[in-house]
């Protein structure tokens, strides 16, 4: 995929991504998939412990186990990369290990992209201070923002998607209130 | 060097004024040592209030408050985190392609989709925070 951007993401974007894909429930959005919409636009790059922690919340009968499920569906679509023997380990600021070695990956890539949901806790900041270019740091309801400014998803499940985040993540209300402001109601 | 003080006067109920004087009488301290005290501990708590973080890091959003408030009621991390934040939505990130449009769930993941639906109870939140 030459001309596409390239994007290292955090297992938790991958679940977000994935989570209204396979809600079956009335309140979560349908008709688009914007877990598929990411993993075709850009060439998505993860390390392995990030795919290992999907794994790992596969084991439940729950929406979480639903959605790993579904990205582990898609993982041909997804470049792992082992990064076991990364000399000189950065400082990691208490970063989890998809965390930290997803920077780590971001930082050997020189990726356009460095996508992360950690944007409630002070693991955003964390991640602002090891990542080689902070520009290149991305959130998923920003990307989502940027699909529609792209017309790559309609405004009215964004809108509606992000409203479900909100609701049932805990996204930050105002930050998800601002990216609207910025970029679906000009 | 110590630091600046600012007198405070205001009106407090009398009963209230009382009690406090006979905790002041029973600690041996002043009545302004309790009233601060009394000041620094709601503002703490306040600064550990879920609810009252999102008001603030709200009326920061909207440009209610400064930078140096958050600071002064937050700490520097929570603060930083909410600058950087704010910083990144005029960011504009590289552009996604999709120059054949989307493939089909059938070619594009391995086996069929299928959907979740909660049979034990209906509609709860919070079950997929990731």
């Amino acid at each position: 995929m030459p001309d596409c951007a390239v994007a290292v993401v955090d297992t938790n974007v991958l679940l977000n991504l994935a989570t209204p894909v396979v809600d079956g429930r009335s309140k979560a959005p349908s008709g688009e998939d914007p877990l598929k919409t990411l993993l075709t636009g850009c060439d998505v790059h993860v390390p392995a412990s990030v795919l290992g922690e999907v794994t790992d919340a596969t084991g439940d009968d729950d929406l979480l186990a639903a959605a790993a499920g579904l990205v582990l569906q898609a993982a041909d679509h997804i470049a792992t990369h082992d990064v076991d023997d990364r000399a000189d380990e950065p400082i990691n600021y208490g970063l989890d290990q998809g965390e930290a070695e997803g920077v780590w990956l971001a930082n050997e890539l020189e990726a356009d992209l460095f996508i992360t949901d950690e944007f409630s806790t002070t693991n955003y900041l964390f991640i602002n201070l090891v990542l080689a270019d902070r520009n290149t740091l991305f959130t998923t309801p920003h990307i989502l923002c940027t699909f529609v400014t792209h017309d790559i998803l309609p405004v009215e499940y964004v809108d509606t998607v992000l409203s479900y985040y909100v609701e049932t993540k805990g996204w930050e209300r105002q930050y998800v209130a601002q990216l609207r402001q910025e970029y679906l109601h000009d | 060097m110590a630091e600046e003080k600012a007198r405070v006067n205001f009106n407090a109920p009398k009963s209230l004024v009382e009690r406090a004087d006979c905790v002041v009488e029973i600690l041996d301290i002043s009545r302004t040592r309790l009233l601060i005290d009394a000041l620094e501990d709601e503002l703490e708590a306040f600064a550990n209030d879920d609810e009252f973080r999102r008001r603030l890091s709200d009326a920061y959003y909207e440009g209610d408050v400064d930078y140096d408030t958050v600071e002064a009621i937050l700490g520097r991390e929570e603060a930083m985190r909410l600058k950087l934040l704010r910083e990144s939505i005029d960011r504009t990130p590289a552009v996604p392609t999709l120059t054949d449009g989307l493939p089909s769930d059938d070619a594009f993941y391995d086996g069929e989709v299928s959907q979740w639906t909660d049979s034990e109870s209906a509609d709860s939140d919070d079950e997929s925070r990731a």
